[in-house]
């Protein structure tokens, strides 16, 4: 329990009722989007930079651990508070601050809802092109803090490609702008790119200015049905080097099938072992010329069947199948811990076909889905957390999957962060000399390690 | 029955409850629909964080307490988190079910315990002396011929409490008796012989009380010898046509067709018996949370409004299954009226983004609300239930 002094110096700060403490909040605060969870002290909501740069004063004072926290959609348990103290929770920092044409740039605190942007982009007839799954209910600060990706990001990159401007707090409460409005900017240390993917170890992100492009005018979606996940594989790659240009190439696998059609009811096959999803945009000659490249391409490698979308109703209905496979997987197990390894996108196949045979040796079942045009896939698997020996295999299962990914040129996270749960990894992917490195960056923004502390790096005398 | 509520703390445990909260993988898909959390952007009164009490309560890691009680009446019981939930989280038993525990540990807050004692002794929810129920119709033209239908009813409309005692809705029920007279169907009323329906009891985790309402109610749509039963009120119709089953007998609804006006209106329609006049306006429907989400009416009423001429439809960003509760649902205006009252705004905007200059509803209780805040934010948009636009728009009735 924290000093009652403290909280109520917390509660002059940012008002009596956003210092919460009862054992309700606790719990509330204690999760995001894995199975794991860890209750805080305390939460504090600020309702702008300054109130954040008064909180983080205190905390440095008082050396009170400070997780900042978004929306809790996190896959890497990042901003659960494994060593108790403050979750600083930026939900109430939402404001859309400017759209501005000229530049093409958008500026908001970064508690704002992700889609709420990329709507406010879209109205006025532009494209802000990072969309995670989670984009309804992910802030724009946590898509910051883990650098997020999203299907479309193989033909328009992740959230750090369009970040151009953070204000931050640092831990001793500095409030310092980084970036700008000029797209060419060698000035210094390039400190945006530094602070995207942070997971919030090195500053708290208040305020973000994200570029945005013109709208690509179509989008064409296909869905192609392979009786064998091999085919799909060797079609992924035929698609890539061909002339389609997709903007984005998904792969779900029988079980994620089964598991959506479960919840959806929408006439999924049951009977086949991969599905893939292929959008193209651009002008309408363009998306429609790629989207019949990839569909013959598929039929030629093996699709049994293949649907082009003639309506863009039609094509939010494929994708609403893509979509729910992550949050349906509840239905099948209690438990899912969800992979994000990333490999070149040729050893696509291999690494599915390595994922099978670890998943028959630890005898779990091992959903995958993904982005699979960048190589991106998610391996989850499913488990339930009250069976110690089962949880004891999920273990084992996920260094071998990390292990796989790592020796076909492959990496450990493509979008999700390390977080914790990567953690002890981290050396394997990176080697030792850039874990250490990292390790010198976080002590010079970080002195007293109050930021998130425990997150990504491994802790000094642990593996 | 007040007498079987115990005052100690009970937890809610067993396989039931165990089934309901285990499939939260808790992604976050709720608090994107939450019209609560959306207000709030507060953890603990989200959909998810509601489950995690739930269930932190269940696994004894949390005690009940008159701040968890707080954080389940901080609710609408609007279903969006239900309908949202992609791995089939039956949020509205999980929310149901934790406010009967509650009502059972008497931790029920005081403003709603009393609006259940005053359902129970009155009959009603605002207490007055229930006879007054035909209040609205003392200033129609004539006297309704609903009060006289010589048993040859082919409907008994059930008025429900807000319409009959609130004289701010009086004019839902006289729009649609005046429809109905126009259009020949014979109707009967049954004035105070009409109890409430019993959903606010539902609603508040004391859904047994509503036996005795329930029993009532259906005797006296009987003794009217109608064979259908019609409500404007979505909420009674709900509670008649899913929780009525559930609590009465087995026999005890046979052969009684339960309808909203919305199916009859649209039924008039069709069979050429509404005659309308053009009405070049555009509006927005709002689908109510008990008629939409939770009795799957959505088209109904939209056929009423294609059939008037020159009216456009246009749907607002949250429609059909993903609407957006107006504020009014789950007794939360009775628990928390500063929130409920900051709720409508942003109905109001997707409406107003929309492109509409009406919202026509079929909800007295989402009249209100959606009236009410716009006469606080100063928008100007006009709020209408569908009875009183077809009222209006009905062909030989002077402009409005
Ligand atoms: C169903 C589902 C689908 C998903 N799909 C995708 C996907 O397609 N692509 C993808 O990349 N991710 C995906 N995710 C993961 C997750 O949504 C993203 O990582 C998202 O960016 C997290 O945002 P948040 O606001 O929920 O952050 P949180 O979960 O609250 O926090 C995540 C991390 O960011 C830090 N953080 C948050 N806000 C700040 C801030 N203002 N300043 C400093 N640090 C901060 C936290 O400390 C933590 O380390 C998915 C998650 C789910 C549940
Ligand atoms: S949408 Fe369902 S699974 Fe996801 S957090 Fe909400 S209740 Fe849990
Ligand atoms: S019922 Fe409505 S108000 Fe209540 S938690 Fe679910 S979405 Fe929120």
């Amino acid at each position: 329990m924290l000093d009652p002094q403290i909280i109520d110096e917390l509660k002059s700060i940012v008002g009596e009722r956003y210092v919460l403490t009862s054992p309700e909040d606790l719990v509330a605060y204690s999760y995001d989007a894995t199975f794991t969870s860890a209750r805080p002290n305390l939460i504090v909501l600020p309702d702008n930079t300054q109130e954040v740069s008064e909180i983080l004063k205190v905390a440095s004072r008082e050396l009170i651990p400070v997780v900042p926290r978004g929306m809790g959609s996190g896959l890497a348990a990042g901003s659960i508070p494994f060593g108790g103290g403050m979750v600083l929770a930026l939900t109430r920092m939402d404001r859309l601050l400017d759209v501005d044409l000229d530049n093409m740039m958008a500026t908001a605190e970064a508690g704002i809802i992700a889609s709420e942007l990329a709507d406010a982009v879209a109205r006025e007839g532009y494209f802000y092109p990072p969309d995670t799954t989670s984009v309804h209910y992910s802030t724009l600060g946590g898509n910051v803090a883990c650098n997020a990706g999203g299907a479309r990001c193989l033909k328009y990159g992740i959230t750090g490609h369009y970040v151009m401007a953070l204000e931050v707090v640092l831990a001793d409460g500095r409030i310092m702008r980084v970036g700008g409005k000029a797209t060419k900017n060698v000035t210094g240390y390039d400190l945006v790119r530094l602070l995207v993917g942070s997971e919030g170890t090195l500053a708290i992100i208040t305020e973000v200015t994200v570029r945005f492009i013109a709208a690509p005018e179509v989008e064409r979606m296909a869905q192609a049905i392979f009786p064998k996940l091999t085919d799909a594989g060797k079609a992924i790659n035929a698609v890539l080097a061909s002339g389609a240009n997709p903007s984005m190439v998904e792969i779900m696998d029988e079980t994620a099938i089964k598991s959506v059609e479960e919840y959806l009811r929408i006439g999924l096959p049951l009977d086949v072992e991969a599905i893939l999803l292929i959008q193209t945009d651009g002008d309408e000659a363009d998306a429609v010329r790629g989207i019949e490249i990839a569909a013959e391409i598929c039929r030629q490698n093996g699709a049994r069947e293949v649907r082009v979308a003639t309506t863009p109703e039609e094509g939010k209905e494929m994708w609403e199948a893509r979509s729910a496979i992550s949050g349906s997987l509840g239905r099948i197990r209690p438990n899912k811990l969800g992979e994000d390894i990333t490999v070149p996108h040729s050893a696509v196949p291999e690494m599915i076909a390595k994922i099978k045979e670890i998943s028959a040796k630890w005898d779990l079942p091992i959903v995958i889905f993904g982005h699979a045009g960048d190589g991106n896939l998610h391996p989850n698997i499913l488990f339930d957390k009250r069976d110690p020996e089962e949880s004891e295999r999920v273990e084992s299962a996920v260094g071998d999957l990390f292990r796989a990914a790592v020796e076909v040129g492959g990496s450990l996270s493509g979008e999700h962060g390390v977080g914790v749960l990567k953690r002890p990894y981290l050396e394997m992917a990176m080697g030792a000399v850039a874990v250490e490195m990292q390790r010198r960056i976080k002590q010079a923004w970080d002195p007293k390690n109050i930021l998130n502390p425990g997150k990504i790096l491994p802790t000094k005398g642990a593996k | 029955m007040t007498s079987d509520r115990v005052e100690a703390p009970v937890r809610t445990v067993g396989a039931v409850a165990d089934e309901l909260y285990l499939k939260c993988i808790r992604c976050g898909k709720c608090l994107s629909v939450c019209p609560v959390y959306r207000e709030t952007r507060i953890e603990t009164l989200s959909p998810r964080g509601k489950v995690a009490l739930y269930r932190a309560v269940g696994e004894d890691d949390l005690e009940i307490s008159e701040v968890y009680a707080g954080k389940f009446y901080t609710c609408l019981m609007c279903d969006a988190c239900r309908e949202a939930c992609p791995s089939g989280v039956e949020l509205d038993l999980i929310l149901n079910k934790a406010r009967t525990d509650l009502a059972y540990s008497g931790l029920m807050p005081e403003s709603l315990r009393r609006l259940d004692e005053t359902i129970i002794a009155a009959g009603n929810i605002s207490g007055e002396d229930n006879e007054q129920r035909l209040g609205w119709t003392a200033n129609l033209e004539s006297m309704p011929i609903g009060l006289d239908h010589g048993g040859q009813a082919e409907a008994a409309y059930f008025v429900g409490c807000v319409s009959a005692l609130f004289p701010a809705s009086y004019s839902i029920p006289q729009s649609l008796v005046r429809v109905f007279e126009r259009a020949g169907v014979n109707y009967a009323l049954i004035g105070g012989d009409e109890h409430c329906c019993g959903y606010p009891l539902f609603l508040n985790g004391e859904g047994e009380r509503a036996l005795a309402m329930a029993h009532h109610n259906v005797e006296a749509v009987r003794d009217t010898g109608a064979a259908r039963v019609v409500m404007s009120c979505p909420s009674c119709y709900h509670m008649w046509k899913h929780i009525y089953p559930e609590l009465l007998d087995n026999g005890e609804l046979d052969g009684l067709e339960i309808v909203h006006e919305t199916e009859m209106l649209a039924e008039l329609a069709k069979e050429g018996r509404l005659c309308f006049k053009p009405w070049p306006v555009t509006v927005t429907y709002h689908d109510s949370c008990d008629l939409g989400r939770k009795s799957g009416i959505f088209e109904a009423p939209r056929h009423v409004l294609r059939a008037i001429p020159e009216l456009t439809l246009v749907e607002m960003a949250d429609h059909h299954e993903n609407s957006l509760c107006c504020g009014g649902g789950g007794n939360l205006e009775t628990y928390d009226r500063e929130l409920a009252q900051a709720l409508p705004r942003r109905r109001l905007q997707q409406a107003q983004d929309a492109g509409a200059k009406y919202i026509v509803v079929s909800c007295q209780q989402c009249k209100r609300t959606l009236f009410g805040g716009a006469r606080r934010e100063r928008i100007r948009i006009r709020t209408m239930d569908l009875a009183e636009v077809v009222s209006e728009q009905l062909e030989g009735e002077a402009d409005a």
